[in-house]
């Protein structure tokens, strides 16, 4: 698929969606963000993780959903299901694990007073049990979190009810990427970094490819096909109920530098992987709300990075970021994928910037609203999308 | 901190090189050698732009052929001299980017590298 350089085809393909200025005040409202942990937090399917973070029977990690006030437990149980659990210990509410990760075959004991659950959440230990009144150990299992896993990702949704299965609530982008074979780019490296801004700013900031040839023109110089006045087109935008993404084209050829002669020295030879279920040569997904998933095709090879964005306060979000490779074939193709890392890096130093300065900008209130141009559509989408869900603006 | 450019092997002055015999004239540049990346990226950040341009010079020109002395040791344990020849490679990756794209110290408009916590 090629890219066409139209101006204005998107919202030609999407013409409900509006085409004026965006409200600002909900990225810095501190009224908003309170408003989000129960309309957005807690109504959506959260990623938390992949079924690679816990290989074994027994093992789990925590992740801290900071805006919620929740830290979740996902345990592989004995059975070999992913569950979650609140990490919380039913006899006084202590927080149950205290490390990020780990293995705990057969049970999972509080440090407190040893209480001792199994990998299924049932309580099965309670010291000086006899000196209890009426306790009935059924009755107190570490209270369960819904849970879920799609190819691989594991979800959560802090509803008690949720009105969709996951699979309905990733509607389009599970039908796009349904088999997509995640599970064999297993080589991964994990970063995070606080961010001072509001975590839709960074989403939106990683949002459009509109920066590419500004921002980012000294290390993305000519890799992606633009017009010939050098502006970044599309492949293609989807937006799918409360998701969206959208597809770049590299340029055949990338710019040659003398590290890169010599990494792509025998890069014939690396096997081919790439994946049919990619719409164009960089895929962005934001599967709402905070969660990304960017498949990008490097040579012969293909590479998928996530985001998970975590707000902690109204200007504060812990970007998570991962990268994720197929096992090389060669010490050249390891050093290939250490180079898109290191490359990646360097972005993602520049976009940090960026998305403080956006956030800067906005909490002074200088100004009331954003201007976004076609190729900016799937940040307006997302902004329309937190607005369903919130209702900032909406009288009833 | 750098580490010695001969590593004692035993007792009669029998010594071992500090990197392969073919690429003994790194040696000089073997304070990039370290791990874990932490460690790579702390040493990029606090180098000056000179020590940069020096280690890729001296680096650069050679990777080809530290790539195909490595190769043989893919996927296996690597002997000592060669596991600091393969970290001095990855270091000169990390920093290939400041030399060759930016052409400064730092990458231009951009936050502290070591605000990205490896997990």
């Amino acid at each position: 698929m090629n890219t066409v350089m139209r101006e204005k085809q998107w919202t030609k393909k999407y013409p409900d969606l509006a085409t004026g200025p965006v409200p600002a005040e909900p990225c810095v409202s501190e009224e908003h963000f309170a408003a989000e942990r129960d309309r957005i937090f807690r109504r959506t399917w959260i990623n938390v993780g992949r079924v690679e973070d816990v290989p074994n029977r027994g093992d789990y990690f925590v992740r801290e959903i900071a805006i919620c006030g929740v830290s979740v437990l996902v345990v592989r149980g004995s059975d070999g299901i992913v569950r979650a659990f609140h990490n919380v210990c039913s006899h006084r509410g202590k927080t149950l694990v205290l490390d990020r990760n780990g293995s705990c075959p057969g049970t999972v004991r509080c440090h407190f007073h040893n209480w001792a659950y199994s990998d299924r959440g049932q309580l099965i230990h309670v010291p000086d049990e006899e000196n209890f009144f009426d306790l009935d150990r059924r009755q107190h299992g570490l209270a369960p979190i819904v849970a879920d896993v799609w190819e691989g990702f594991i979800f959560i949704h802090l509803g008690a009810t949720p009105t969709q299965t996951l699979r309905e609530y990733l509607g389009g982008v599970a039908d796009q990427l349904d088999g997509c074979p995640f599970q064999e780019m297993k080589r991964r490296w994990t970063y995070s970094v606080e961010v001072r801004a509001n975590w839709k700013l960074v989403q939106d900031g990683q949002n459009e490819a509109y920066h590419f040839p500004f921002q980012h023109r000294r290390i993305l110089d000519g890799s992606f096909v633009t017009n010939n006045k050098g502006h970044n087109r599309y492949q293609n935008v989807n937006l799918h109920n409360y998701h969206s993404v959208w597809s770049c084209e590299y340029r055949p050829s990338q710019k040659l530098t003398p590290l890169r002669m010599v990494l792509a020295a025998n890069a014939r030879d690396t096997p081919r992987f790439h994946v049919s279920q990619m719409i164009g040569k960089m895929d962005h997904y934001v599967v709402f709300p905070n969660f990304v998933i960017l498949l990008v095709q490097i040579g012969r090879s293909t590479t998928y990075v996530t985001y998970n964005l975590w707000p902690l306060a109204v200007d504060r979000t812990v970007w998570e970021i991962r990268m994720h490779f197929t096992e090389p074939t060669s010490l050249r193709e390891q050093l290939r994928q250490e180079y898109f890392k290191c490359v990646s890096m360097d972005v993602l130093q520049e976009d940090t910037v960026a998305h403080e300065n956006v956030h800067l900008g906005l909490a002074s209130r200088a100004k009331s609203h954003r201007i976004l141009q076609d190729d900016e559509i799937a940040i307006r989408f997302f902004a329309k999308t937190v607005e369903d869900f919130v209702g900032f603006y909406r009288h009833d | 901190m750098t580490e010695p450019r001969t590593v004692a092997r035993g007792n009669g002055g029998d010594f071992e090189r500090a990197l392969p015999e073919q690429f003994a004239d790194l040696e000089p540049f073997l304070d990039w050698a370290v791990e874990p990346e932490a460690a790579r990226t702390a040493r990029k950040v606090k180098a000056s732009m000179g020590e940069v341009r020096a280690f890729y010079a001296a680096m650069m020109p050679r990777l080809g052929e530290v790539l195909d002395y490595l190769e043989q040791y893919f996927g296996d344990e690597m002997p000592a001299p060669a596991r600091r020849l393969h970290l001095l490679s990855l270091s000169l990756v990390g920093v290939a980017t400041l030399v060759e794209i930016y052409k400064q110290r730092e990458v231009v408009a951009a936050c502290d590298p070591l605000r990205f916590v490896p997990h």
